[in-house]
């Protein structure tokens, strides 16, 4: 097995998990309905102790301690997809990416139920509740609001189309995408994205929302390489903080 | 998170003499048996009055005590930190849901009581009108304030209204997590570094007059608050509640080599009950009136958010469904 | 607004402070009362609402109201106005006692009958009934589920609620090891003992 290939995919996954688990919870206490302010908020937790299932991981495999790892790189250092660094803007942005991003997601952990990196595998059918949830959650919030009022309409039609330039940045590939194929690790991100499309394409026509044609659309890659937008350096100043007045400390 | 104080000032009880005498008796029969008042049961204005009153004042003290935590929530240090605080702050939130819910029972709309915490119109509790400038201040909260919340919140569970004591039961649950959490963050800064351990007394320096008037001035039972007293509505005056957070936790304070600011705290032998320098109540009176560090703050974020959040429960309205009163 | 919060630095400020357009009374989303299965085998009991759009938003929204901690092993919600009360009764006086007769000439369904055992308490499911209306399943119950004294029934019609679908099943799968909402996981007790040690040394 190519560990250089599975560090790779476990960092570009748990990087994804961290940031936009942050960016969610920046509504708690903030969303636009109580109910929908706990849900949410559920959901960044989720995500959160994912990306920290997946830093215990990388430790096993001789990387660093989950909190130093998170909390003491670079932007240039991390590995997630732009689409999760993006702020929140207002809801029915948030809503759009959590959509957006959910389902590949959960059809990624789908895949890695069957990994032959064992532990991943393992990790991945015990997260199938949550994952069921957030797209559970997902679904039928854009099916409500995507065929609401034309305030409702407009705005989850502007944030799609905002947003799936970096939706289709989730897919840049790996260097070592071959080996993970070929070992059996995961099927890789070409699979993936066409999974991908056609579950979108699904809920996106129960609505009143329009997908544009895939051909025009251009993915923002870079993130998996580490080039980010301006904003996940501010980000990362920020949710590492405390930390980082005394990184030997306990908190 | 809620704390004692303004809530039972000057009410009027005119209104008792024109309840039907028969009734009240049953009422109060029913009350003084330990049996629970449930929505649908009669009962005198004057008590569903300041039963909507008290639930509410504590239900926005929820969604408005997320925010001081929550001014951490993107700055918690470590994986387990940030879990925690969100999920700590997400409580507060949900326990606003529960007891608006509660107040609803008894006839107010959670929009209206909404409304009504924007415009000023009701209160919260005073000491989430105080900034928290570090970390430790956070960690003050989680612990402290809590756990004062929950000796209030213990009392008012023992109360005669079923919905308020059911929503009181699930709450004190899940502040069992808080206090443990606080006390947990506090142990790690006080057995820390020398910066953690001075970022913690500071926040103690700052907090511990705003803790002190969070039970609400000294009230003397009058003929006014013998009445809620009897129904059940007040569950011990504010000196009593302040007694007993001082009993639990002024040992768990100094056991962590943290000091008080304020020499005069004694527990008086002969009284058994504690001594400390009386609390500036001006200020307090300042700052519930909205004279305090946050106070603007605090309500304008809350506006944000409604505002923000206005397109999204327009969008959701359907005719299919109606508002009714939630059953209990 | 200068703030301590970086978020709150960061919102947009929409309308002017002080000021909100006043909601229309009872213009606003719906009621739904919410039943939580504790344990498998156990009764579903009442835990709450939610305010929701529709029954399925309900259902969705009351999960993570009511089930992210705790054990759960399903949930279901109804709309308020589904649900059918006896009136509620105190002291020795047993609700059943003022069902009168009922009966019905629709066909027949189920309905889900819950009884509130103490007043005060939580209402729990009690069993199903096979009715042709509200009035009729509270009749039926009387017959059939009135075992032992309680002070309110409920009655919905089975068809009204959103379940929780098979599938669905493993929603509270990693609720267990959700342990950063559980007091048990914040144990300082070594830490400190070690400080108090340190400091009477």
């Amino acid at each position: 097995m190519n560990n250089l290939a599975l560090k790779e995919l476990l960092y570009k996954m748990a990087d994804d998990l961290l940031i936009l688990g942050h960016r969610n919870s920046e509504w708690t206490g903030m969303g636009p309905l109580l109910e929908e302010d706990i849900a949410f908020s559920s959901m960044a937790q989720d995500k959160i102790g994912q990306s920290h299932a997946l830093f215990q991981l990388l430790q096993q495999l001789g990387e660093q301690a989950p909190d130093t790892v998170a909390f003491t790189r670079n932007a240039e250092q991390f590995h997630n997809c732009v689409l999760v660094e993006l702020p929140n803007q207002e809801y029915d942005f948030s809503l759009i990416r959590h959509f957006l991003f959910d389902t590949a997601d959960a059809l990624r952990w789908e895949m890695l139920t069957r990994s032959s990196y064992e532990p991943l595998a393992q990790l991945a059918r015990k997260i199938q509740g949550e994952l069921r949830y957030h797209t559970l959650h997902a679904n039928t919030w854009v099916k409500q609001l995507g065929s609401a009022t034309e305030e409702s309409i407009g705005r989850l039609q502007h944030s799609l189309e905002t947003a799936l330039p970096y939706a289709l940045g989730m897919f840049e590939k790996s260097p070592y995408e071959q080996d993970l194929i070929t070992d059996g690790i995961f099927e890789g991100e070409t699979k993936l994205q066409e999974a991908w499309k056609k579950e979108v394409e699904k809920v996106i026509s129960s609505t009143s929302l329009r997908l544009p044609d895939w051909k025009i659309v251009t993915p923002a890659y870079g993130g998996r390489a580490g080039k980010h937008s301006e904003h996940l350096q501010p980000m990362l100043d920020e949710m590492s903080e405390v930390f980082r007045m005394d990184p030997t400390a306990e908190w | 998170m809620y704390g004692g104080g303004n809530t039972f000032e000057g009410i009027k009880t005119d209104s008792l003499a024109q309840e039907d005498p028969a009734k009240l008796a049953e009422f109060e029969a029913r009350i003084a048996r330990g049996e629970k008042i449930e929505p649908t049961d009669w009962m005198p204005q004057l008590y569903r009055k300041q039963l909507i009153r008290m639930i509410e004042q504590h239900a926005h003290s929820e969604i408005i005590g997320a925010l001081p935590e929550g001014t951490w929530i993107t700055r918690a240090p470590g994986f387990k930190r940030k879990m925690s605080l969100m999920a700590k702050v997400q409580d507060e939130v949900g326990h606003a849901q529960l007891l608006y819910s509660a107040a609803e029972t008894l006839g107010k709309s959670r929009e209206q009581m909404i409304d009504d915490l924007i415009t000023g119109k009701s209160k919260y509790s005073n000491i989430f009108n105080y900034p928290t400038f570090t970390w430790a201040d956070c960690c003050f909260i989680s612990w402290l304030v809590d756990a004062g919340a929950i000796v209030n919140q213990i009392a008012n569970a023992k109360g005669s209204y079923g919905p308020y004591c059911r929503a009181l039961d699930r709450i004190c649950a899940e502040e069992s997590f808080h206090l443990k959490y606080g006390h947990h963050c506090v142990i790690y800064l006080a057995t820390g570094t020398p910066k953690q351990r001075a970022m913690f007394q500071e926040a103690l320096n700052r907090w511990w007059p705003p803790m002190m008037h969070f039970f609400g001035p000294s009230d003397k039972i009058s003929v006014h608050t013998e009445v809620l007293m009897r129904w059940k509505v007040k569950m011990g005056t504010n000196d009593d509640m302040r007694n007993q957070f001082l009993d639990m936790y002024v040992p768990k304070i100094l056991e962590l080599g943290f000091t008080i600011p304020d020499p005069k705290l004694k527990k008086n032998p002969d009284t058994g009950r504690w001594d400390y320098t009386e609390p500036d109540w001006e200020e307090f009176k300042r700052v519930i009136n909205g004279d305090g560090p946050c106070n603007k703050e605090r309500l304008e974020v809350r506006r944000i958010a409604e505002e923000r959040g206005r397109w999204v429960r327009e969008a959701l309205k359907s005719p299919k469904t109606a508002y009714v009163t939630p059953l209990a | 607004m200068k703030s301590l919060d970086p978020r709150v630095n960061r919102l947009p400020v929409p309308g002017s402070p002080g000021q909100i357009a006043p909601k229309a009374p009872l213009d606003q989303f719906g009621s739904f009362e919410v039943f939580v299965q504790p344990k498998e085998g156990k009764p579903f009991q009442h835990e709450g609402i939610v305010h929701a759009p529709n029954l399925e938003m309900a259902f969705v929204l009351a999960k993570e109201a009511f089930t992210r901690r705790f054990l759960c092993t399903s949930l279901y919600v109804t709309d308020t106005r589904d649900v059918f009360v006896s009136p509620t009764t105190e002291g020795e006086h047993n609700a059943y006692d003022l069902i009168g007769e009922a009966s019905s000439d629709q066909p027949k369904e189920s309905y889900e009958i819950y009884h509130l055992p103490r007043r005060g308490k939580q209402h729990i499911h009690a069993g199903t009934v096979e009715a042709g209306s509200p009035q009729e399943a509270m009749w039926v119950a009387r017959q059939t589920l009135n075992d032992k004294q309680v002070f309110n029934i409920w009655a919905v019609r089975s068809a009204a609620i959103r379940r929780t679908k098979p599938e669905e099943a493993n929603l509270w799968q990693t609720l267990p090891d959700k342990k950063f909402r559980d007091a048990s996981d914040y144990k300082g007790g070594d830490k400190l003992k070690e400080f108090l040690e340190r400091r009477h040394a």
